[in-house]
């Protein structure tokens, strides 16, 4: 019981608890591992559990402190990984069967900086494969599955992320987005998910699907833990050339601005790839209408027509993922799901043209998106996704299939790729529940490295609701 | 097999070294139509001589708060 009550506290008060002497890391770290041992079978969050390693570690961060020193605002916690970020000598199967005994040679930049920073690692997280699926549908290790209703889906590519977080197993997850895989199962799972602006967070060191529209970021259960964790892991990397040298601010200390006089968008789009769901847009939009209570201005805004910058997206990552893929596609594409080896093919057809052209209208793109939705306003808030989280048969395109599954699985992105496409930041906070139970996700976007005024707008509305609160049982 | 169809055909076998079947073939040759036309009907309405990939950067940069 004691275990479970300390499993259920936020990364935040945890940490500060370490910090203060009031727990210790072996306790936190015992306390994840009681929940993990209940929630794994029912959920399948974990492709490897690194129990003695992480008690190891935790031993080590305890002896330190009370040996004076502190690393930082997360030592002790303890979290997981999606199973994409290379620790140095251990397995990383970015979700795949290619590489299920894949040893990394090197330590991705992200999980440097979190042992810099004293977290504890429990393990690595089940994900889409090679990052490629947007529900938590994974042929080769289970489905990930959700932990409000396990027969939904969690929503990917980050799927264990999300579920891990939400069920209490860690404190604190990375993820990646390329087209919405940080908030999609954020949104989903009902936990707070961030992709910053492009080239805020180091990619080195982690499985790609798209070098171009790659984000790293953390999931975790309520916004102040997000910044904490995002301040860990931004910066500038020699090892990823598109990281940018902007100084990152101390989001944490921003937090707390309040939202007072905050001009805020509302988007409600319905002409995208799935049509808005009336019960989704009224959890938007009343989540508008606190935010309007707290003092922001709220407006309707309209979002530009997405379909030319959503095309160019896919022309992007097709022609991307078939030229990494190729050799393992040529020689062992039975080792892929069908739909993962198959959304890649068109890859090999498009002419170079084509993707640099996609590329050169990236910038225009964002100069419009700026200068028109984002004209006059902060930030937009969006939905995350458009409909009530569907079940992982209903969405299963490889035993199913047929265009309607597909139509479903492709509606997953249509209000969250667009986004990666921009490079703009955008947060997704629990901002409700559908009709079957299952959480609703908030989006909020703002401009290019305000990832501040997000996390002060995302506090803001969780000073006010308690949605980020209630836990599955 | 029609003339798109067969342009896949002949871009799978020719340059690319691939084998696929005609049906997967039509598949694709569709899915590459879709996303080219979209692609070059907007690089024909927006982009100009001097755009460079690499302003995408640039402009994140230029727009930061």
């Amino acid at each position: 019981m004691i275990n479970d009550d300390l499993a259920l506290r936020d990364l935040s008060e945890v940490a500060d608890a370490i910090a203060a002497g009031r727990i210790t890391s072996v306790q936190a770290t015992e306390a994840c591992l009681a929940r993990i041992a209940v929630w794994q079978p029912r959920i399948n969050a974990f492709l490897r559990l690194n129990k003695e390693k992480a008690l190891e570690q935790a031993r080590a961060m305890d002896k330190e402190l009370a040996a004076g020193k502190r690393r930082g605002p997360l030592h002790g916690v303890p979290m997981a990984h999606k199973d994409m970020y290379y620790r140095a000598g251990e397995i990383s199967t970015g979700g795949s069967a290619i590489r299920r005994n894949w040893v990394a040679p090197v330590t991705s930049t992200v999980l440097q900086k979190l042992d810099a920073a004293g977290v504890v690692e429990l393990g690595f997280l089940n994900m889409a494969e090679f990052a490629a699926g947007p529900t938590g549908h994974n042929v080769h290790h289970g489905h990930c599955r959700n932990p409000w209703d396990d027969k939904r889906v969690t929503g990917g590519s980050s799927s264990g992320s999300g579920a891990s977080v939400a069920a209490r197993m860690v404190y604190g997850a990375l993820g990646s987005d390329t087209g919405g895989s940080i908030r999609l199962p954020a949104s989903a799972c009902g936990v707070v998910g961030m992709k910053a602006t492009y080239g805020r967070v180091s990619r080195a060191g982690a499985v790609a699907r798209s070098w171009t529209l790659d984000h790293v970021g953390p999931l975790t259960r309520t916004v102040r833990d997000n910044a904490r964790m995002r301040a860990a892991i931004a910066g500038h990397d020699p090892y990823d050339s598109t990281t940018s040298e902007k100084p990152v601010p101390d989001y944490e200390a921003l937090l707390d601005g309040g939202i007072s006089g905050l001009k805020i968008g509302l988007a409600l789009p319905n002409d995208g790839p799935a049509p808005l769901d009336a019960g989704i847009g009224a959890a938007v939009q009343a989540a508008a209408d606190t935010l309007g209570r707290l003092g922001a201005r709220v407006s309707a805004v309209t979002l530009p027509d997405f379909t030319a910058l959503y095309r160019s997206a896919e022309v992007m990552v097709k022609c991307e993922a078939a030229a990494m893929h190729r050799p393992w596609m040529e020689k062992t594409p039975e080792l892929y799901a069908n739909q993962v080896r198959t959304r890649m093919e068109a890859g090999f057809f498009i002419p170079a043209t084509q993707y640099i052209d996609a590329l050169r209208l990236r910038a225009l793109f964002v100069q419009e998106f700026l200068a028109t939705s984002m004209a006059g306003v902060d930030a937009i808030v969006l939905p995350a996704i458009p409909f009530p989280i569907p079940t992982l048969e209903e969405t299963d395109t490889e035993e199913k299939g047929g265009p309607a599954v597909l139509k479903m699985v492709a509606g997953f992105t249509g209000l969250t790729r667009p986004f990666n496409t921009l490079g703009v930041p955008a947060l997704s906070v629990p901002c409700g529940f559908d009709g079957n139970g299952a959480p609703i996700g908030l989006q909020l976007v703002g401009r290019p490295f305000d990832e501040a005024l997000l996390y002060r707008v995302g506090h803001a509305y969780q000073g006010a609701t308690d949605f980020h609160t209630r836990v599955p049982t | 097999m029609d003339d798109k169809t067969r342009l896949a055909a002949g871009i799978a076998k020719q340059l690319q070294d691939l084998s696929y079947d005609d049906k997967r073939l039509a598949e694709i040759a569709a899915e590459v139509e879709v996303l080219n036309d979209a692609v070059r009907k907007a690089a024909n309405q927006r982009l100009t001589f001097d755009d460079d990939p690499a302003a995408f950067a640039s402009v994140l940069a230029k727009e930061a708060k």
